[in-house]
This record gives C-alpha cells, structure tokens and sequence, in this order.
C-alpha cells in the first residue's frame, strides 16, 4: 500500500520536472510568444475584462451616478439589485424576449442563408453577380439599417403600409408593424435578418465550394434524391462553416443593441424590451447604475450558459 | 414528367426564390436611394411614388452646403475606423501568431479570455471604460476611443487570424530555422505573406466593424468635432425636435457609399479571408 | 431622496395678466410653496450679497473656458440661434471661451453625467425641467443662487422658480415657459363644418365632433386622425401623459412622492383607451410624429408644447395659417389643468471665475434682446422673467392667443429623482391599454407594481 503510494509519487515527481524542464529553444519560444501576445492580452484585460469585472461587483452595490461624481464606493446591499429585478417581473420578461429575437434571428438567418447559398452554388446564371451585389446591407451600419427599416415602416405613409393594403385589397389599411406589441418583435427582426443574411450565405457558399464534388457524384450514381444527399454529404462536409456561422450569430444578435434602441426604444408596452435595452434603461435612464450592471451580469450568464449548451450540442453532432 | 421537365422546374423555383430574397435585400437600399431624390413634401405622400415624380437633389445640396458637420463626422470616422483597423492588424498578427505556433500552457487561459470578452455586452463596461479613460485623460479623444475600439475588435480578429497562420504548415517555419532565419524574419518574411488575404480580411472587418460603431462613439465623445458618423447621424437627425426623412435619407446612402466602395473594391481578399478563417477555424 | 412641490398656478397667471381658473388643489399647494419661495429668495440675496453678486458683474479680465451642454444647439431648426448667440457672446466677452458639449436629446444627460463621472462637469445646461432631479440626484446641479446674479433670479416669476425647486432651492432657471396646449387645425374644422374659432373645451365635447374630423381625408386621399396624444416611450411622453391625467383632475404622485392613483387618473387612462379604440389617436407616437402629421394636414387636435410649433414649421413652412391653440380639455371632475414645461438651464459649480462666466453667458441667453428674438425667429412660447411681462411678441403672438390661460392653469409635478423612469412607466400603461389592448384596471395594476419599482 505505502509502496505503491510512493511510487506514484516519485512518477508525479518524475513529470513535473519534466514538464518544467524544457530546453532551450522551448523557453525562449515561450519568451517570444508571451512579447508577441502582451499588448493584446493588455489592452483586451485593461478595456474590457476588468471593467467587466467592475461591471459584476457593481451589481451588488448600491451604485448610483451620485456616487461616481462624488468618488464615493457603493455600498454592498444585499442583492437588493437582483431582488428588485425579479420582483418586479420585468428581468424574466426581458430574458424572453432576448431568447426570442436571438432565437428567430438565428434560425431564419441560417434557413434564408442557407437557402440562397444552395441556390448561388448551384450551376444558375448570375451567381457572381449576385454574390457580389448581395453583400451591400451587410456594410450598410447599423445605425442606418435601424433608419432604412424605419422609414420603410413609416406608420403613416411608409411603403409596407402601402404593400400590406395592396395585398390585403385595402382590408388592413394601417399595418404599423413597430406600433403593434405582437408584431414589434418581427418588425426589428426582420431589420436585422436584412443585415446579417449576406454574411451567413457568403460563408455557407464557400462552405459549400469546398463539399467533395466526388462523394456528390458517387452518391447520385448510388441513386441518392438531393434531400438525402444534402443531409448526409453536405451538411457534415461544411459542418464546422456551419458552427461558426451559427455561433457568431448567436453571439452578434445577443448583444444587439442600437437596433432596438433606435427603432422602438423597448416598446411598445414592453414588447421588444431585451436585456440590453433593460440594461441600458436601468443603468442611464434611472441612473442606478448597480441595477444595470446586475442586468448586464445576468446577461452575460444567460449569454455564457446558451452558448455552452450549443457547444456541447454541437459536439455530439460533430461526433455522429 | 421528364427529367428535363423537373430540372426546368426546378431552376425556376430557384431563380424564383432567389430573386425573392434578392428584392429583400437589394429593395430597401433601392428605396432609400429614391426617397433621397424626392422632396420632403413628395416622400411624405401616400401612396408612395416608386420614382420620384420631380426629381430634386435639393437634399444632397442642403447636405453638402449646410450640414458640413456631416463631413466631420464622415472625416472622423475615416481616421478612428482606419487607425483601430491598422493596430488591430497588427496585433491580431502577432497574437495570432503566437497562439497557433506556440502551445505553451496558458494559451488555454488567454485564448478562454479572448472568447469571453468577445461576448461580453458593451453596455456593461461603458461606466467603467469612462471611469478609467477619465483617470488616464483619454476621454473624448481619439485615442481613447481608438483604444476601446481595438480591445472590442482584437478577440475576434486574433481568432480570426490564429487560424490562418493554423492552415500554414508548421515545416516550413522549421525549415526557415534551419536556415538560420531569426524569429521575426521568419515571421515577417515567410510567413505572412502566406496569410495575405487573412490580413486583408482582419483589416477589412475591423473597419467595417469599427465603422459601425455606436454605444462607444456615443459615451466616450462628447465633442461635436470628435464625433464619428453613426453617433452623429443619431445626434443630429434622429432627435426630438428634427424630422427630415429626405434628407436622412440623403444622409443614409452618403454613409453607404464610400464604405460600400471599399468594400467592393476589396471583396476578393475579404470574402476570400473572412471564408478562409471561418472555414478552418 | 428629495420632495417636493411645484406649483405655477396663481402667481403665473397674475403677473401675465391672463385669466385663469384654478382649481382648489393648486390653491392649497400655492399657499404653502408661497413662504418657501419667499424664504429661498430672501437667502439667495443673503448669500449672494458679497463677492457672489459682484463676480457676475465684474468684467472678467482673465481668460476663461466654460463648457456648456446643449442639445438644440445642433437640432435643425434651433442650431442657427444658438450659434448666432454663442458667436455674439464670444464678441462681447473675448476673455471667455464657450466650449460646446453636445449628445442627442436622448442621451445628454448621460453624457454630462458621464463626463462629470470622469471628473470633467459643465458649467452649464440646457434641457427639460424634468431633467433637475436628475441633475440634483447625481449632485451636479447647483443652486442657481451660488452662481447666478441675484437680479436675474429674482427677476424669475417666482412659482416658475419654484418649478425648478428641491427642498426649497431652485436648481435651474428656465429660459421660457408652456404648458401642455392643445393645436388645432383650423382648416380641418372649416372642412368639417365646425366653427374654427370655438374649439372644444372638453374631452366630452371634443368626442362630439371627433367623427366629423375623423371623416376627413386629406387632398391626396390620406386619413385624418382627430386627436393626437404622444404614447411612445419619451420621458417626454410622459410629461404628456400626466397632463393629461391632471386635465381630468387626476394625480400620479402626491407631495410626498407616493404614488397616488385616483379617479381622475383612471378616468384618463380610459380616455386613451377610447382616443385609441376609435382610430383617432395615431399609435405609439413620439411628440414630433404627431408634428409631422399636423404640418401635412393630418392630424385635426394634438397636445404639445407650445415650442412644438417650430417642429411643424420646419416641415410645412406655411403651417402658421392654419394652426390655433387651445386651453387644455378639461375632463371628468377636473378643470383642464395640466403640466409646465420649460426649456431650462442648469448651472453647476466649478469654482468662482467660471461661475462668474457662467452667469454671464445666463444673463445675456436671458436678456430681452435674445429671448424676443428667440420668440420671434424659432418659437412662441410664454417668457420667464417678470420684467418681460410686456413682450410684444408673446402679446401678439397669434398662436398663442387661444390657449392664453393655459399657462397659469397648471398643477405641480412631484419631483422623484427617478421622475424619468416614472415617466416611461405612464407611457408603458398608456401603450398597454392601447395597442396592447389590456383591460383599463389590469393596466393600471400592472402600472402600479411598475411604478413602485421605480419609485422606492
């Protein structure tokens, strides 16, 4: 018993030295590596871990713009923050709505996306022009994208008002869709899809480029329809453009805030009221700036948890 | 039904839905472009004219004789966007680099962080950015707001970058040590010419990304003369008291355009880098 | 956490020499802010009878920069004054140098908070009367009379100044007044056979000829709505809201800061319900949509600020044939009662020589020169200053000659340093019973759970 112990002992032993013991070459590599990856490591600590750092700290303090100008700390108040935030309902609503628009976004982003990227890798005529033209909403700012879409949302005289009484024979003769809390959602919605569909589908087509042609080909001699072939050919032979896409967007859209905050402002009554506008509500609206940092704290757990679990999802995937 | 017959039918419903997703796309900028062209009274009637019934550039001349603020703005954002874009090239090469040459133990940790501060949600650090800023006399100047900027594009672009030197294999770099090439020499002159499009792509994006900035512009600027482009537009023409939906609209393809022609211009390396990367990483 | 009650009415309304109803409320509320304003103006001259007063008058022979936060001074339609001013200012005072902080309407007060956060206050600001708790929560604003010359303040129609009061001091001076008026089209009401010159005095009268306007369409065809009253979330909004809900004789907070939800709160929120249900009241708007709408014709009867008339101006310049104001609705067991407004300036305490510039540049913004000409070249609106009592332009001002009382007939707003949130919350309840279609009582519950969030 005691022997065995000291044996393993000696061998953990035996391999830290080893580990430490690195030649030469390996120590000034590492040397090197750290010269080279400091100033990122820096700027990345200093401008944006450790205010997050401070962000999450002030979450459970009685932080208020008050206390900023006078220099005075805040003062620990027993999650008063958090507790406030869920008592009054409104964090779980924003977390909903959050999930929601992520969730839509992502998904039709990548069934549109895909779609168009079949299409443009298909043998039809003007898939260069197309590829290249497409990409044009993408470098629009998003600043911008929020005013095109307003105004083409325009209540009173903006064009889907028009398209939505023309298709409707005049029934619906006042479709204001950022107006309406049921359908304010799918108005920004559609305002970010505009956006980031392009990036997807240039993405997925250069996925697509790179599926075998040989393996396509064997499985069309094999009589394989191309619902078949897609699922079993392409989609594993691009799955990891797929994740990445996916994952981006996931993120991108989580964090998306000027959208919401130029075309609704969290309206109306509520309805497109996501984290960030709640964060940003609480923190430079109210002032209290402890609540908007436990909203931005909750956020980005909800953030790190959904993009855990696709990880993993996506693993299993990779392993099948 | 023939095969022919099928594949026909099938290329129609491609081409249809193709260019359904095209009108999607392409027709809100279409829109813009003519509302930039009507008169305020015209854009303003209902139903909507697809062309404007009397053309009038009357809004583009008012933008460029008076709002000459706006170019300001444009001007600024061209000097915060190129700036950041430059040093986050140059330091996603080297941390790039670093991270996919050299396994050493705390890349785990470093590239751990890099991924979190990628997601990290701007609003949460702004207070503290401005805090900080403020102590180091870097608020509201470029240099602060170039800085911010660079840390909020470095994750991303030093991944970005990482798999790019990834698809470089690792011989050839040993090979120039055998040689005698020193570590930058070898870096500099053999290796990144090999990730040339993966440059053009890391630049390109943070631009781009940089360009749309708004939340930082917005905090960390308060002069008018330091302002950059989306923060100025919000400013100007999306407060309480203005409303000129012509002349936002003029504003909106003016803040298009010369972005959009770089980007055009450069398309080749950056769809190229941008697909490179995701694709390998 | 400060209280306190603004109250306009009687004072207001005498020294204009307009006629005004007031109702019993704003009488007792008159009666106890009387000594407070007595009593701050008697210490700010106590105070300022030294070096403070003689610091503004002083020439300022060593060069100094002030910085001044001004939204409007970069909004179209208001850039061109305020430039003009700030450039004559330059002249007179070549020793002070006026550094301009500017953000969007929306977001100015977090940049000047921000920048204060960062140890870097304005001297100065413009903005919302609203914004004062604001200013005073985050310690920034100053008491006007560590920094203003005596004579100006207390040249201040005093319950103006005490619009601008927390615990007795006044932290802000306004530039000009209004409250929440009613514009008509007067044009709209000749089409619709109504007599242009008697506009409805109540919400019930109002109802009454709302179908013959709402009937209308415009030449090219388009719908006219007949009343606007702006819901979308703006603290503004807001501010629009709670008149609303004084017009009815309501409250939203009483003196102490609690919520305080009556009959006539309920009555009015009703009322939105119906402006909504009907199709009268254009949906989820911004004060400056329903501008729009009124400069093309569109919109018959809409609630604003009295300055609200540049915004319609800007769009359709001849807008001034055909806009009228009115006093308020009165509705329920109220009299009309509504909200002041006022643009307003802050001043914040940087040590003496840039308060003395500070006071400087307030003296001359609220000289007689400027202020007429502000009245005559951006907007109407109804002056501060006792000693401005007669200006011809406000006299004979033909937009404002229909809601003249209005101006006196106002009821104090509490001041809770969360005013702003507060005021979103009215907007959510008023977007709730409308476009949402919630039932007026669970609306108001839910209101109520909101509001106590925001208030505590």
């Amino acid at each position: 018993m005691n022997k065995e112990k000291e044996l393993v002992q000696l061998m953990e032993k035996k391999a830290s030295i080893g580990r430490f013991h690195m030649t030469a070459r390996e120590r000034n590599d590492r040397v090197f590596a750290g010269a080279l990856l400091l100033p990122s490591v820096l700027i990345t600590v200093i401008f944006i871990l450790v205010p997050v750092v401070d962000s999450v700290i002030k979450s459970f303090l009685n932080y208020k713009v008050k206390n900023i100008i006078s220099g005075k700390p805040g003062e620990w108040n027993n999650f008063a923050n958090y507790i406030k935030l869920f008592q009054n309902g409104k964090l779980g609503m924003a977390i909903v709505h959050t999930l929601l628009f992520v969730a839509a976004v992502v998904i039709a982003q990548f069934l549109l996306g895909m779609a168009l990227a079949l299409i443009l890798n298909s043998d039809i005529r003007f898939t260069r022009f197309v590829r290249s033209i497409m990409m044009a909403p993408w470098v629009v700012p998003t600043i911008i994208s929020g005013l095109i879409w307003m105004w083409l949302y325009q209540p009173q005289y903006g064009l889907l008002k028009y398209l939505i009484g023309l298709v409707t024979g005049g029934k619906v003769s006042d479709f204001a869709i950022l107006n309406n809390p049921s359908t304010a959602m799918l108005g920004i919605t559609i305002a970010a899809l505009w956006k980031q569909i392009p990036l997807t589908t240039l993405l997925l087509v250069s996925g697509l480029t790179n599926v075998p042609g040989d393996l396509l080909e064997a499985a069309t001699i094999d009589g394989a329809g191309s619902v078949k072939k897609f699922l079993y050919i392409t989609v594993p032979s691009i799955m990891s453009v797929i994740k990445i896409t996916v994952s981006m967007s996931i993120i991108e859209n989580f964090k998306q805030f000027p959208l919401f905050w130029t075309m609704t402002g969290g309206g109306p009554d509520n309805a497109t009221t996501t984290l960030a506008i709640l964060s940003y509500r609480e923190a430079f609206v109210s002032n209290n700036l402890g609540s908007g940092a436990a909203v931005t704290t909750v956020w980005m757990l909800l953030m790190i948890v959904v993009v855990f679990v696709y990880n993993r999802v996506f693993k299993d995937v990779d392993m099948n | 039904m023939g095969a022919k017959g099928k594949k026909k039918l099938i290329a129609a419903f491609q081409y249809a839905v193709l260019i359904l997703i095209l009108i999607f796309l392409m027709f809100p900028l279409y829109w813009v472009l003519m509302t930039s062209f009507k008169t305020n009274m015209e854009a303003y009637r209902f139903p909507p004219t697809m062309i404007p019934e009397a053309p009038t550039v009357h809004s583009y001349i008012s933008l460029f004789t008076e709002d000459n603020f706006f170019f300001i703005y444009y001007k600024n954002n061209f000097i915060v966007s190129g700036i950041t874009a430059a040093i986050t090239l140059v330091l996603a090469i080297m941390s790039g680099y670093a991270l996919s040459r050299f396994k050493i133990k705390w890349n785990k940790w470093i590239v751990a962080a890099f991924l979190s501060a990628q997601m990290f949600p701007i609003v949460s650090r702004m207070i503290s950015l401005y805090d900080l800023l403020g102590k180091i006399h870097l608020i509201n100047t470029r240099t602060g707001l170039i800085l911010a900027l660079t840390a909020a594009m470095l994750p991303f672009t030093i991944t970005l970058m990482a798999s790019f030197f990834d698809g470089i294999p690792k011989e050839l770099e040993e090979a120039a040590t055998v040689d005698g090439a020193g570590r930058f020499q070898t870096l500099f002159q053999i290796i990144m010419p090999l990730v040339k499009s993966g440059m053009v792509a890391v630049g390109i994006y943070a631009f781009l990304m940089t360009w749309d900035d708004y939340l930082h512009a917005v905090t960390l600027i308060q002069n008018d003369n330091l302002r950059t482009l989306s923060a100025g537009v919000a400013l100007r023409y999306l407060g309480e008291l203005s409303y000129d939906w012509s002349k936002v609209n003029t504003i909106s393809v003016v803040g298009i355009l010369p972005i959009m022609f770089l980007f055009f211009f450069f398309q080749k390396y950056m769809v190229k880098g941008l697909v490179a990367g995701a694709v390998k990483g | 956490m400060f209280m306190r009650k603004r109250t306009l009415a009687l004072a207001m309304a005498a020294v204009m020499g307009l006629t005004t109803a007031c109702s019993g409320g704003s009488q007792s509320a008159q009666t106890t802010a009387a000594p407070t304003a007595a009593e701050t103006t008697a210490k700010a001259a106590a105070e300022s009878k030294g070096e403070e007063s003689k610091a503004a008058e002083a020439e300022i022979t060593e060069p100094v920069t002030i910085k001044f936060a001004n939204y409007a001074l970069l909004e179209a339609g208001y850039d061109a004054y305020w430039n003009q001013l700030l450039d004559e200012f330059k002249k007179q005072n070549p020793n002070i140098t006026v550094e301009l902080v500017t953000a969007p309407y929306g977001e100015i007060v977090n940049t000047v908070v921000n920048m204060a956060g960062g140890g870097d206050m304005v001297d100065l600001m413009y903005g919302e009367l609203d914004w004062i708790p604001t200013m005073v929560e985050a310690g920034m604003a100053a008491p006007v009379g560590d920094v203003l010359s005596e004579e100006l303040v207390a040249d201040i129609y005093p319950n103006i100044l005490d619009a601008c009061k927390i615990d007795g001091e006044a932290y802000g001076v306004p530039m000009y007044v209004s409250p929440f008026l009613m514009y008509y089209n007067k044009d709209l009401f000749e089409k619709a056979g109504l007599d242009p010159n008697t506009p409805p005095t109540t919400y019930d009268e109002m109802l009454e000829i709302a179908p013959k306007l709402a009937a209308l369409t415009t030449d090219d065809g388009n719908k006219v709505y007949a009343f606007g009253l702006t819901t979308a979330s703006v603290p503004v909004s807001g501010a629009c809201l709670t008149s609303s809900i004084h017009n009815f004789g309501g409250t939203v907070l009483d003196a102490d800061g609690n919520l305080a939800i009556d009959q006539g709160f309920k009555d009015a929120v009703s009322m939105w319900k119906t402006l909504h249900d009907k199709g009268y009241n254009p949906e989820n708007s911004k004060l400056k949509d329903l501008r729009n709408l009124f400069a093309l014709g569109q919109l018959a009867m809409y609630y604003d600020q009295s300055w609200g008339f540049n915004g319609v101006k800007s769009i359709n310049p001849d807008a001034a044939d055909f806009i009228a104001s009115a006093a308020p609705l009165k509705g329920g067991n109220g009299n009309g009662e509504s909200v002041l407004q006022a643009g307003t300036l802050m001043v914040m305490n940087n040590g003496d020589a840039r308060k003395a510039a500070t006071a400087k540049l307030v003296d001359y913004i609220l000289s007689e020169e400027k202020i007429s000409q502000y009245f005559e070249t951006v907007t109407p609106a109804y002056p501060s200053r006792q000693s401005m009592e007669d200006l011809e332009v406000v006299k004979n001002s033909a937009i404002l000659a229909g809601a003249a009382g209005a101006v006196g007939n106002v009821k104090p707003v509490t001041f809770i340093p969360t005013l702003s949130d507060l005021n979103l919350e009215i907007c959510t309840l008023a977007q709730a019973v409308t476009v949402s279609g919630t039932d007026v009582d669970k609306a108001i519950v839910d209101f109520e759970t909101a509001a106590k969030g925001v208030i505590e």
